[in-house]
């Protein structure tokens, strides 16, 4: 939406990315159901497994990002409420994501019971709807203040910064 | 966009308060509208206006649901799309406690036929509106962007302030008696009232909020744009041929209406189209129903206008306007906004945000639903058949749902209470 900017247009990509991830997450989730444990040997529960593993990692090098180079900056710049309001989500949803990336690489070893399952739909669901969320107000808030508060100069720098960050 | 909206739920800017003041205020006019409709049920076939129970049940919908939504949706989404925070907290708060009380004296002296009453709760329930419109429009000034937003907004402006003078002209002519043609008159205040304040605002917000449901890029603006200004050519000419009572300009005022309408449609579409939100739930079933009762209610106007079976389709066009196109958009509204509102204020350092799945009472919301969507073919049933009974068990089973609306608000706020005051957890025996 406020892609205007070379930081903004790339976020809003991973944005797009990730919320894919998390329908597809979602949609498998909700057919399965809780009760009923999926075969982690199938290759499409092994494709969705490996990528929870891949999301979880983009969470981790996204959010990273942001709070090292973006949140300082916007800080700086006044936007304190917003800054705090989705480093407090930050702090909700990563360790969420990566104690679901750990139920993942044990069930593509070892598959699901039916206890593993139950906990790791629930907390999959919430994994989704908390993140969709959070790229709402990101899409609708921190794009719109880059759009505003980052001068040209600084979004090259942090474009370039963003790019060169080693993928997991 | 959102960022003064983040920051504003934090506590900067606007508390959660204000906006939860206006929306309370909605789900309970909503279900005393359907109450009052249950006792009014038989003036409803061949009403045309007057004061009365008709009348009350009405202007519950319209000043009690959807002014009351529109003024704390703008209050929580005008600095999002402005860029600018709004200019006093205080002043809002001071908007609802002018507006509430004197819609409460308005509505009770309409339903008694009390000129007094009606006298000091509209001049009241105005010096609200007028401030909400003060507030607006210092907000609204120097925007330059959202342009799609800000023009619906300034046209809704512009209608209040209108409205506003048709309809303390009419109260005083229920006393005075000095109107040539008090129907004439009165229908220009609904139309304003409905399509150009409520409305207007209703669309465009529409703008902001669809998009952010669905998760969708922004629309093109253009088309929304010409929409709004064709809007308000319609509501000019409307205005026009209803207190002059010339027929060829009413026609005309609906056909630019229907253009407003079908450019606005059009974009509504597209961005529909590009949602990354596959699922959207009952909310937007009310929302597409409101995009169907929106035209619908324009064509139904028309041939009130041309004069065919004024009793039944003059009614009909009032009905479809407040009960189909604005309470439909604004429930629909009301159940996404808010549990996102909810979940907003519930960050705070060192507690879990909460779900916005855990707010929502998803039988309670499809329960209205369902009763909305009968409410509105048997009360719509009732007006073309002229059977008052018909219209009262219509009248009932929307009354069920607002009930069920209400406890799904209920349900949202306690357990976001709950959330935010969690009760301590009782000492461990050593």
């Amino acid at each position: 939406m406020f892609s205007q900017t070379q930081i903004g247009a790339l976020l809003h990509e991973e944005h797009l990315q990730t919320i894919g991830a998390l329908q597809r997450l979602e949609e498998f989730l909700a057919k399965q159901g809780s009760k009923r444990q999926p075969d982690a040997a199938q290759p499409e529960v092994r494709k969705l497994l490996e990528a929870m593993l891949a999301l979880a990692a983009e969470v981790d090098r996204h959010y990273g990002f942001e709070e090292e180079h973006l949140f300082t900056l916007l800080s700086n710049a006044g936007e304190v409420g917003m800054v705090g309001l989705l480093t407090d989500e930050h702090a909700v949803i990563k360790p969420l994501a990566g104690e679901l990336a750990g139920q993942a690489r044990t069930a593509l070893q070892t598959g699901f019971s039916a206890e593993t399952w139950r906990v790791f739909h629930g907390q999959g669901m919430e994994l989704c709807e908390r993140e969709i969320f959070h790229i709402q107000k990101e899409e609708m808030g921190l794009l719109a203040a880059i759009s505003m508060l980052v001068e040209p100069d600084e979004d090259a720098r942090l474009a370039e910064l963003y790019r060169n960050l080693p993928k997991h | 966009m959102f960022r003064d909206f983040l920051a504003g739920a934090t506590g900067r800017l606007l508390p959660a308060s204000v906006p939860f003041r206006f929306f309370g205020a909605a789900v309970i006019f909503h279900l005393l509208g359907w109450a009052t409709l249950v006792f009014a049920a038989d003036d409803l076939p061949g009403f045309l206006g007057g004061p009365g129970l008709v009348l009350a049940a009405l202007h519950m919908m319209t000043l009690g649901v959807a002014a009351m939504t529109a003024m704390g949706a703008a209050f929580q989404l005008l600095p999002v799309a402005t860029k600018r925070p709004l200019r006093s907290v205080g002043a809002c708060k001071l908007a609802f406690w002018l507006f509430l009380p004197g819609l409460l004296l308005l509505l009770w002296g309409m339903a008694e036929d009390h000129t007094s009453a009606m006298d000091a709760g509209g001049s009241l329930a105005v010096s609200g509106l007028l401030l909400f419109a003060l507030l607006v429009a210092d907000n609204l000034r120097q925007v330059k962007d959202m342009r799609v937003v800000t023009e619906h907004v300034w046209v809704a402006l512009a209608s209040l302030v209108l409205l506003v003078v048709l309809g303390l002209v009419l109260v005083a002519d229920f006393s005075l008696g000095f109107l040539e043609d008090h129907q004439g008159v009165a229908l220009a205040h609904a139309v304003i009232a409905a399509y150009g304040f409520m409305g207007m605002m209703a669309l465009g917000f529409s703008y902001i909020l669809v998009p952010m449901f669905t998760l969708a890029p922004q629309p093109d603006g253009r088309l929304g744009r010409r929409s709004a200004w064709l809007a308000a050519a319609a509501l000019l000419l409307s205005l026009a041929g209803l207190v002059h009572g010339i027929a060829p300009l009413l026609w005309l005022a609906g056909l630019a209406g229907l253009g407003a309408v079908g450019l606005h449609l059009w974009t509504m579409a597209r961005i529909m189209k590009g949602r990354m939100k596959k699922a959207l739930g009952d909310s937007f079933r009310l929302i597409r129903l409101a995009w169907v009762m929106l035209p619908l209610s324009l064509i139904v106007g028309l041939a009130a206008a041309s004069g065919l079976a004024v009793d039944r389709s003059g009614p009909l066009f009032g009905f479809l306007l407040v009960f189909g196109w604005l309470l439909s958009m604004l429930t629909g509204v009301l159940q996404r906004i808010l549990p996102f509102l909810g979940s907003m204020v519930s960050v705070r350092p060192g507690i879990k945000p909460v779900l916005m799945s855990k707010l929502i009472a998803p039988g309670a919301l499809r329960a209205h639903m369902v009763c909305h969507f009968a409410a509105l073919a048997l009360v719509a049933t009732g007006i073309v058949g002229a059977q008052g009974l018909v219209v009262r068990l219509g009248a009932v089973v929307g009354l069920a749902g607002a009930l069920a609306f209400a406890g799904f608000a209920a349900n949202l706020w306690y357990k976001l209470s709950r959330h935010m005051n969690p009760r301590p957890q009782p000492a461990e025996n050593t």
